[in-house]
């Protein structure tokens, strides 16, 4: 949370994030999302709470309010504001959150690894792989087994996400920094888990939708 | 990037494809997958418990011409050695004998961990300890 510096405008120290406590002036914004928002590195967050702040803080730092004012807060009212839609944009989605802190805390997500994927779900890919096949030769046989796998596929997404809520929480409440640690490795896991078996579910869709086309 | 004439010769004409019967005491299958492209790979041996030969092997593969080139000559490779030898099998023999370039090594490393992970399968349906040999 601690983000000290001294106001650009009045030099007083301590001046605290936004705005200077001193002399009320905008100050640089940090590009940090949560301490933007003035909240705690949570991943369980107050949706209700975060659209509030967004909208308070939309107001506050409208480009339109600082056409009178210096330079320097024109700048930074535009930084601002723009850090801001971005910050939103992020941080409502829990998943689009978990990346984010994730990977301010050093986790690389894109790189993922075969043992992020158990071996009933690689069956299950298999499986799916040769009736994506099949169907491509015309067989419409595995049409209502591909409709079945596609929901067990959404049954096993809404699965991890139960499970990435539970882990949001422990996250937030584990005493020490290697427990948290611990959790994060976890997340990490099971939302590249989540993208992949996304990924298989676009794919089913994008089959079946150019077999109607 | 343009496959390698060796990358595509398997592509074209890939070697034992085909599945065995999972059930056989003497099959072991090894199934993996990489998820940053969405490859699955099915390797299996069929294993002469007399002798400790693989005699036969089957692979199918969903994936890139590379995972697939990577997996038809990892069978091919199998094929007439023990399994103690065929987990001497490196990536690096796979990916000097197709030319692979470094982005698809990945793949080369997916057909070994698909031999290890059948290896290991046999070993455990014909009781043996598995050893080193862990799936991936």
């Amino acid at each position: 949370m601690e983000h000290e510096h001294n106001c650009w405008q009045c030099g007083s120290a301590d001046a605290g994030s936004l705005f200077c406590r001193y002399c009320n002036s905008l100050q640089a914004p940090t590009p940090d999302y949560y301490h933007f928002f003035g909240l705690p590195r949570t991943l369980s967050l107050d949706a209700t709470l975060l659209q509030d702040r967004f909208y308070s803080m939309s107001r506050l730092l409208h480009p339109d309010r600082y056409t009178r004012r210096s330079d320097q807060e024109k700048r930074y009212s535009l930084e601002a504001s723009s850090i801001l839609n971005d910050a939103y944009r992020i941080l409502r989605d829990p998943i689009r959150r978990a990346e984010y802190v994730l990977k301010e805390a050093g986790y690389e997500i894109g790189e993922q690894r075969s043992k992020d994927v158990p071996p009933e779900l690689l069956e299950e890919v298999f499986e799916l792989n040769m009736a994506l096949d099949e169907l491509r030769l015309g067989d419409t046989d595995v049409l209502p087994q591909l409709d079945e796998m596609r929901h067990k596929f959404l049954a096993m997404l809404s699965e991890i996400d139960g499970q990435l809520e539970q882990l949001f929480r422990r996250h937030d409440t584990v005493p020490t920094d290697e427990d948290r640690s611990r959790v994060l490795e976890q997340i990490r896991s099971l939302l590249h888990r989540r993208r992949y078996i996304q990924n298989l579910v676009a794919e089913v869709d994008r089959q079946l939708t150019s077999r109607n086309a | 990037m343009a496959y390698s004439d060796k990358v595509l010769d398997h592509y074209n004409n890939p070697r034992n494809v085909g599945s065995l019967d999972k059930k056989d005491p003497d099959v072991g299958t090894g199934l993996v997958g990489a998820p940053e492209c969405g490859d699955v790979m099915k390797l299996q041996i069929k294993v002469n418990p007399d002798t400790g030969i693989i005699e036969d092997a089957k692979f199918k593969t969903f994936g890139c011409g590379s995972a697939i080139a990577s997996s038809s000559l990892a069978t091919e490779m199998l094929k007439g050695r023990t399994v103690d030898e065929a987990l001497q099998i490196k990536n690096t023999e796979i990916v000097n004998e197709l030319s692979l370039p470094p982005v698809k090594i990945h793949c080369s490393v997916l057909a070994e961990d698909a031999i290890k992970a059948a290896i290991s399968d046999y070993k455990a349906k014909a009781g043996v300890d598995a050893g080193a040999a862990q799936t991936a």
